[in-house]
C-alpha cells in the first residue's frame, strides 16, 4: 500500500524518523486517522445511555467492559452533518489524557477499515487543507487511494474546554 | 540518592509526621494535668525526631528539636515547670518543625525556614522560659516541681540484640550513631557479631554483615530503647530485660513494676539465645498490623466494584435460567460478595477521633485570638467513617468551628447578661444512623439573627423583597455563596466563603448538611454524610426507557401521583401529601425529556437539606447495590447527577443528586414567590 502522510508541523516524538501506526476509519462519508498507541479496543455498537444536560459533543455514557466511558462525537467538533448509523458502525475505545487526566472514552465510527503505517518526518503541511477543516483539530492530510485520510490531532480535538465551533 | 535510600527517608517522613501530630494532642494533654507519663512521652517524640531527622539528613530539623528535647528534658528532672507558656511555644515548635519536616530534608527552604523570624522567636522564648524556671522555681506561677512525681530511679539490665537488614546500610542505616544513643541511656556494654562475615571472596562491600548485643543497664523504660530503632524497622531487634529478680537497685519500682515484667518474662524466653531468638521480627506486637498504603486499599475497592457488578449480572442470568441449582450457587455467591463488600470498607474505616483530634488545637488558637472564653466538648469520636470523607472533612469543620466561635458565641459581657456561664461551649459530636453518620457542630450561643439574615439575604439578591419564606429556609441561605452576616471582616471568619465552602465540600462527598437554631440558646449544624462513598443503596426508577438510580438514604417513602392533586395555583408544584404540601419536579422536565404520556406514574419523596422534595416518575424498579462512578470530566458539571452506576444487565445508568435539584426546586420557588 503507498501511503504518503502530509502534515502541518506536529513533529514526531524525537524529531527523528518515526514511523508511527495509523488507525483509518471512516465517518459520514469522509476518512480519518488515529495513532493506535492510543487506541485501546474496537467493539461491536453496544447500548448506550444518553446524558441529559450533556454536551452534544459528548452526549452518551457506554459500558466498556465494567468501566464507564464518555462516547465523543467528534462530528460536533469537525463541523460534519450527523448521519444515522450504518451497519458497519464500531464504537473506537481510546485511553488518552485529557486535562492531564488519563481517561477512557469511545467514538463513533461507521466503519474501521485498516491499520497503517507512516513516517512522521516525511509528513509536510498541506496547504489546500483550507478552511475545510477546523484548523486545531487537524494535523495533516493523507493520500490512500483516492481518498484523503484526515489525520486527527488528539490533543486538541478531545480537550473538553474547547469551543463547539472554533475559529477557523 | 539510590531508590532504597528515598524508600527509607519516606518512611522516616511518615513516621515522624505521625510523631508531631501526636506531640500536638500530648502538648494540649498537658493543660489538664502534667504527669510523669505525658512528660516522658513528649520527650521520647522529640529525641526520635531529633535523632533520626540527623540520621536521615534533616539537619535543620534535628537542630531545631533539639532545644526543645533539652526544655523537656529540664521539666523531667524538675528543673523546669510546664506552664501555659511553656506549652503555647512547644504547639508554635511542633508547626514550625513539621514545616522544617515539609521541607524534605536540608533544602534551601529549610534553610531559610532556620534562619526565620518564627524561629528565631521560638527560641528566644524558650530560652526566656528556660532562664527563668531553671532561676527561681518559687517565683514561677507554675506548681513546684513536687506536682511532677519522680519515678523512683530504678536501674535494670536489658540485653538487647539489633541485627540490620542485609540492605540496611544501603539504605543509608547509620548502626554506629544508633549504638551511641543506646550507650547514652546508661551503662552499656557493645559487643559485634560478626560471626556472619563470608570469606573475603564472596564479601559485599555494601551488604551489612553484623549483629550487635548490648548489655545496657539505665533507668530508663524499655519504650526509651525501643523509641531508639524506631526507624529501623525492617532490622531484626529483641530487646529483653535481664533476670528482672535482681534488679540493680534493691527498691523495686512501685508504679512501673506490675506491667513490666511479664513483656519481659516473654522475650526473655525468645531470648536464649538460641536460633529462634534470631527471628526476624521487630518490636513485640508490631507485628499485629499491617500498615498499607492508602492506594491498595482504591485498588481492592474498584476491584469489588466490579465482583458485586458481575455478580448483578450472574444473579439476573441465574434468575432468567431457572436452574434451581445454579440459584442457590448464586446465593451463595451474593452471601460471599456482600461479606467481603463490608469487611473491605471496614478496612478503610477510621474513626473520627482522628480528625477531631485536630480541633483542640483549633479552638485554643481561636480563643486567645477572640478573646472568648471556649470549651471544646467532643462527643462519638469512635465513629467510624471512609478514610476519604475524613480526609476531606477537615477543612469544612474547621470552618464550621470558626463560625460558631466567630459568630455563634457572644462574648462574656453579653453571656453574663443573659444568664448564660461567661465560657462558652463548642460541642462536635458524631454517630452512625443506617448507612449515614452524623456530625453535629452545637454552640450555646445566641442563636441565627432570622432577620438579619433575612435582610441579607435580599441585600445580596438571593431572596425577593416581598418573599415569605418560613425560618428553617432563611437559616440555609447561610450557606449560600458570597453571604456573611458578621458586620466586620474578622480574620478568623466572617468573608462569607466559609458555610458555602462547607456545603460544597459535604456535597462533593455525597452528604448534606442541616441547621437548627434557637434564639438566645444556640445553633446546631449537622452534616448527614455516607459512610462510604464506593458503595450505596440505591433506588431504581425508570423514566421512559432509561434507568436513574436515586441514592437510599434520600428517600422517604413513594406515593402514587395523582395528577388531580397536583395545584397548580400561581405555577407551584406542590403536592398534598396527607396533611402536608410537598413540592415536586418532575424529572421529564428536569432533564429535558419528552413529557412522559404513561398514566400511572409515581412520586418518590425525598428529603434533602432537611426539606421533603418530590420526583415524578414513570415507575419504581427496586433496590439495588450501586457502585458509584465518578463522571468525566465531560459529564462532571451537569447539575442534578451526582455518578454513573453499572445495572445488572450492563447498562449504565445516572445517580441523582438530591441536594442541587431540592435547591433547584427552592430557587424556582423563589422565582415565582
Amino acid at each position: 500500500m503507498q501511503n504518503t502522510l502530509q502534515t502541518r508541523d506536529k513533529p514526531g516524538p524525537g524529531g527523528g524518523p518515526d514511523p508511527e501506526m495509523m488507525l483509518i476509519f471512516r465517518l459520514s462519508g469522509e476518512v480519518f486517522a488515529l495513532p493506535v498507541s492510543e487506541v485501546h479496543e474496537i467493539l461491536d455498537p453496544i447500548p448506550t445511555t444518553p446524558v441529559p444536560g450533556a454536551p452534544p459533543f459528548a452526549p452518551a455514557l457506554i459500558n466498556v467492559r465494567g468501566a464507564i466511558a464518555p462516547l465523543i462525537d467528534i462530528r460536533q467538533r469537525l463541523r460534519m452533518q450527523a448521519m444515522p448509523a450504518s451497519d458497519t458502525a464500531r464504537i473506537i475505545v481510546l485511553d488518552l489524557p485529557v486535562a492531564g487526566v488519563p481517561t477512557r472514552m469511545a467514538i463513533i465510527a461507521d466503519a474501521v477499515d485498516e491499520v497503517i503505517e507512516t513516517d512522521r518526518a516525511a509528513l509536510k503541511p498541506v496547504p489546500e487543507l483550507g478552511a475545510r477543516w477546523p484548523e486545531p483539530y487537524v494535523t495533516g492530510v493523507a493520500r490512500s487511494g483516492d481518498a484523503l485520510v484526515i489525520l486527527l490531532n488528539t490533543d486538541t480535538l478531545f480537550c473538553p474546554d474547547a469551543g463547539q465551533t472554533p475559529q477557523a | 540518592m539510590t531508590p532504597d535510600l528515598s524508600a527509607a527517608v519516606e518512611t522516616f517522613v511518615q513516621e515522624a509526621r505521625e510523631q508531631l501530630e501526636g506531640l500536638e494532642g500530648m502538648l494540649l494533654d498537658l493543660e489538664s494535668g502534667a504527669d510523669r507519663d505525658r512528660v516522658d512521652a513528649i520527650f521520647r517524640v522529640l529525641h526520635t525526631v531529633k535523632g533520626s531527622g540527623s540520621m536521615f539528613g534533616f539537619g535543620a530539623l534535628a537542630r531545631f528539636t533539639h532545644h526543645f528535647e533539652d526544655a523537656f528534658d529540664g521539666v523531667r528532672e524538675g528543673r523546669m515547670q510546664i506552664d501555659n507558656r511553656l506549652i503555647d511555644v512547644s504547639l508554635r515548635a511542633r508547626d514550625h518543625m513539621t514545616a522544617l519536616l515539609d521541607c524534605g530534608g536540608d533544602s534551601p527552604e529549610a534553610a531559610r525556614l532556620e534562619a526565620s523570624e518564627e524561629a528565631a522567636s521560638l527560641l528566644t522564648t524558650l530560652a526566656a522560659i528556660m532562664g527563668k524556671g531553671q532561676g527561681s522555681p518559687e517565683a514561677s506561677l507554675a506548681p513546684p516541681p513536687a506536682a511532677l512525681p519522680q519515678r523512683e530511679a530504678v536501674l535494670r539490665r536489658w540485653s538487647i540484640r539489633f541485627h540490620p537488614d542485609a540492605a540496611a546500610l544501603r539504605n543509608g542505616m547509620r548502626p554506629d550513631l544508633l549504638m551511641a544513643e543506646v550507650a547514652a541511656l546508661g551503662e552499656a556494654e557493645i559487643r559485634l557479631d560478626a560471626s556472619d562475615l563470608p570469606p573475603l571472596a564472596e564479601l559485599d562491600p555494601e551488604r551489612s554483615y553484623f549483629a550487635w548485643d548490648v548489655l545496657l543497664t539505665t533507668a530508663q523504660p524499655r519504650d526509651a530503647i525501643e523509641a531508639i530503632f524506631l526507624f529501623a524497622d525492617d532490622a531484626a531487634l529483641e530487646i529483653a530485660e535481664r533476670d528482672p529478680d535482681a534488679q540493680a537497685t534493691a527498691a523495686a519500682a512501685p508504679a512501673a513494676a506490675p506491667a513490666q515484667p511479664v513483656r519481659a518474662q516473654a522475650a526473655v524466653a525468645l531470648a536464649q539465645d538460641t536460633p529462634a531468638a534470631r527471628l526476624p521480627q521487630a518490636t513485640a506486637g508490631s507485628s499485629e498490623n499491617v500498615r498499607v498504603p492508602a492506594g491498595k486499599l482504591d485498588d481492592i475497592m474498584d476491584q469489588l466494584g466490579e465482583l458485586v457488578i458481575a455478580q448483578a449480572r450472574l444473579h439476573q442470568i441465574a434468575a432468567a435460567t431457572q436452574n434451581a441449582d445454579l440459584e442457590s450457587i448464586v446465593e451463595e455467591v451474593e452471601r460471599l460478595v456482600t461479606g467481603l463488600r463490608d469487611a473491605t470498607l471496614s478496612v478503610r474505616m477510621l474513626p473520627i477521633e482522628s480528625v477531631f483530634g485536630k480541633f483542640r488545637r483549633v479552638v485554643r488558637d481561636l480563643s486567645v485570638e477572640l478573646g472568648k472564653d471556649v470549651a471544646l466538648a467532643v462527643e462519638g469520636g469512635e465513629t467510624e467513617l471512609d478514610k476519604t470523607v475524613i480526609d476531606r472533612l477537615s477543612e469544612p469543620l474547621v470552618h464550621m468551628i470558626r463560625n460558631s466561635m466567630d459568630h455563634g458565641l457572644e462574648d462574656a459581657a453579653r453571656r453574663q447578661a443573659a444568664g448564660k456561664p461567661t465560657r462558652g461551649r463548642v460541642t462536635l459530636s458524631a454517630r452512625q444512623e443506617g448507612g449515614e453518620v452524623l456530625i453535629a457542630i452545637e454552640d450555646d450561643g445566641a442563636g441565627l439573627d432570622t432577620e438579619a439574615i433575612r435582610n441579607r439575604a435580599i441585600e445580596r439578591g438571593l431572596l425577593a423583597a416581598d418573599a415569605q419564606p418560613n425560618p428553617a429556609e432563611i437559616h440555609q441561605m447561610i450557606f449560600a455563596p458570597g453571604f456573611s452576616t458578621a458586620s466586620t471582616l474578622s480574620s478568623v471568619s466572617g468573608r462569607g466563603v466559609g458555610m458555602d465552602a462547607v456545603r460544597s465540600a459535604v456535597e462533593a462527598l455525597r452528604g448534606q448538611t442541616e441547621i437548627v437554631t434557637v434564639p438566645g440558646r444556640g445553633t446546631r449544624v449537622t452534616l448527614r454524610l455516607p459512610v462510604t462513598l464506593a458503595i450505596i443503596d440505591g433506588f431504581l426508577v425508570r423514566l421512559g426507557q432509561s434507568v436513574f438510580v436515586i441514592p437510599l438514604a434520600a428517600v422517604e417513602e413513594c406515593v402514587e401521583f395523582e395528577e388531580a392533586e397536583r395545584r397548580r395555583d400561581s405555577g407551584r408544584s406542590m403536592l398534598r401529601l396527607r396533611e402536608h404540601l410537598v413540592p415536586f419536579l418532575d424529572l421529564d422536565d428536569v432533564f429535558a425529556r419528552p413529557p412522559s404520556t404513561e398514566p400511572r406514574r409515581r412520586v418518590v419523596i425525598v428529603k434533602a437539606d432537611g426539606q421533603r422534595l418530590g420526583l415524578v416518575v414513570d415507575d419504581i424498579l427496586g433496590q439495588n447495590q450501586t457502585v458509584i462512578k465518578t463522571l468525566s470530566i465531560y459529564h462532571r458539571n451537569i447539575a442534578g447527577l451526582a455518578g454513573a452506576t453499572i445495572l445488572g444487565d450492563g447498562a449504565v445508568a445516572l445517580i441523582i443528586d438530591v441536594a442541587t435539584l431540592a435547591r433547584r426546586a427552592r430557587a424556582a420557588q423563589r422565582q415565582i414567590a
